[in-house]
């Protein structure tokens, strides 16, 4: 080993240097910077425990979201039993946001936006909830009343929380399209100006029918929103709008199925969910 | 049943957001355009001794002007929005108007905003009152410089005194191939023998600074990384100096 030299040829002292840079009195380099790695530390902790929340919040939706899938009728309560499982986890969420706002205040509520996915997780079982209960959408406003004041629901969060519900109502619609009482036999007049030759025809049950018309009419609002392009609005647009289209053309598909050859299938069969509907790949 | 309004409102958000975009839009593409101007005003001092460098600073200080009264009409828009909605459309720009600054206030531009603590550039709080913007609000929702936009802005002059290009642009390859500061060796051609040292001694100072924060795995983390290569470009240059006694005594001390 050398001696170190300075570019003036004397020695360098090499023990004191490192003490001397990070103390105190380094000189105003130090100190300024210190007081940026305070802020900075605040910032990222803050920023830490809003993704924590957030992800709690999403597991609990999830929970929510896969008890929804055992009811089995739209229009009408949610069982008992699954109501009370959710209200439990509705209220641990309720409690996550509450416990939350601080770190979304003011500034801070647009500078965090970790807290979008688990917001956007909560639309979605609420909206499928609500869904299940009347067949109508939750609006944006229902969404904001439902939340601790002070968590703001951004439009982006409400519309991303709808795309996925229609991940959860094709789900929906084809489990009750499969599990038996699809209406093969029904005698119910579906509607009133059908002629008696048609009647005798297989249509769906009203309650069916009015959710492929549902999935319908919200992929025409979809597709029908025009967003720039050249601003990032809405990242994630173009790939939940293409696993909608797909949804949709499941429960289309899955709808037909029953309907043409709903009597042939042996008892149990449930349509195969697991590829994405090949429509025009024959 | 479907509301179709659901979507009506939806879209109507959309319009009204992309309006806002547009407006500060348009703002920022002015900042750009004289940012861009500014720039090419303090690329001179690469042919620039240090004593007639005058001429320039003027010039440029004169442009950073012409950038201010931009960022004010930025803030004028940008105030009746949430800031951090929107701050992505201006962050990149205010960076390089930063940048400018502290590059002209180093090579001795607007001494008068510089404060009269002893560091060896603008902080925080003089380029935010050279600006008329607020620093760092916590809780009030206005327009403002935030820290990391301000530590970005240090990084980016660093790379313009020893001239790393960004990474985008230049291969590692090529980057290898570029051995010196590029101020650090101009002054020397233009036989400024001092300025080295003095460009040594500041990014040494400044980088350990960044070596005190905690910096997670983001865009400040990645971009502070590069000025070690930064430390020792210019220690290159000082090495070859003072290998060859070409340093002046009594010129500043490492």
């Amino acid at each position: 080993m050398g001696t170190k030299r300075s570019w003036q040829g004397q020695p360098v002292t090499m023990q004191s240097k490192p003490e001397t840079q990070f103390s105190e009195s380094a000189g105003p380099t130090i100190s300024i910077f210190e007081n940026f790695r305070n802020e900075l530390d605040e910032h990222h902790d803050r920023r830490e425990r809003i993704i924590k929340t957030s992800r709690d919040i999403t597991a609990l939706s999830k929970k929510i979201i896969f008890a929804l899938q055992r009811v089995r009728a739209t229009n009408t309560p949610i069982p008992a039993n699954i109501a009370k499982e959710n209200q439990t986890r509705l209220d641990q969420i309720q409690t996550l946001f509450t416990n939350v706002v601080p770190d979304l205040t003011g500034i801070n509520a647009w500078r965090y936006r970790s807290i979008s996915s688990g917001i956007q997780e909560y639309i979605e079982a609420i909206s499928f909830e609500h869904y299940l209960r009347t067949q109508t959408l939750i609006t944006h406003a229902e969404v904001c009343a439902l939340l601790p004041a002070g968590i703001m629901v951004t439009e982006e969060d409400y519309l991303m929380g709808l795309f996925d519900l229609t991940g959860e109502m094709m789900r929906f619609a084809v489990l009750s399209l499969s599990s038996g009482n699809a209406a093969a036999t029904s005698t119910e007049p579906v509607e009133a100006e059908m002629t008696d030759a048609k009647k005798q025809l297989p249509h769906l049950a009203a309650s069916q029918a009015d959710l492929v018309v549902d999935l319908r009419t919200m992929r025409a609002g979809f597709e029908e929103l025009s967003v720039p392009r050249k601003y990032h609005m809405l990242r994630d647009l173009q790939k939940k709008t293409e696993v909608m289209q797909n949804s949709v053309e499941k429960v289309e598909r899955a709808a037909y199925g029953i309907l043409v050859r709903g009597s042939e299938r042996p008892s149990g069969w449930t349509p195969d969910l697991s590829a994405p509907v090949e429509v025009e790949a024959q | 049943m479907i509301d179709q309004r659901i979507f009506e409102d939806l879209q109507t958000k959309i319009d009204e957001e992309t309006t806002v975009r547009d407006e500060l839009h348009d703002i920022v593409q002015t900042l750009a355009r004289k940012g861009r101007s500014t720039q090419a005003i303090l690329a001179r001092a690469h042919s620039t001794p240090s004593d007639k460098l005058q001429p320039v600073l003027d010039d440029a200080t004169a442009s950073i002007i012409a950038q201010k009264d931009e960022v004010a009409r930025l803030r004028s828009v940008a105030d009746k929005h949430p800031f951090y909605k929107y701050n992505g459309v201006w962050s990149r720009e205010l960076q390089n108007l930063v940048a400018s600054i502290e590059l002209c206030a180093w090579l001795g531009g607007l001494p008068e905003h510089k404060g009269t603590d002893s560091a060896s550039f603008m902080t925080i709080e003089d380029v935010g009152k050279f600006l008329d913007v607020p620093i760092n609000l916590k809780e009030q929702d206005a327009f403002y410089l935030t820290i990391e936009e301000y530590l970005l802005a240090l990084i980016a002059m660093v790379e313009e005194l020893v001239n790393i290009s960004p990474p985008q642009r230049l291969s590692r390859a090529i980057l290898s191939n570029f051995p010196q500061s590029r101020l650090a060796v101009n002054s020397v051609t233009l036989g400024d023998y001092e300025r080295p040292l003095r460009i040594g001694n500041f990014i040494k100072d400044l980088f350990s600074g960044f070596q005190l924060l905690n910096l997670k795995n983001d865009i400040l983390r990645k971009r502070s990384d590069g000025i070690k290569y930064s430390v020792k470009k210019v220690e290159d240059v000082v090495y070859d100096l003072s290998l060859r006694n070409l340093i002046p005594k009594g010129g500043a001390t490492a």
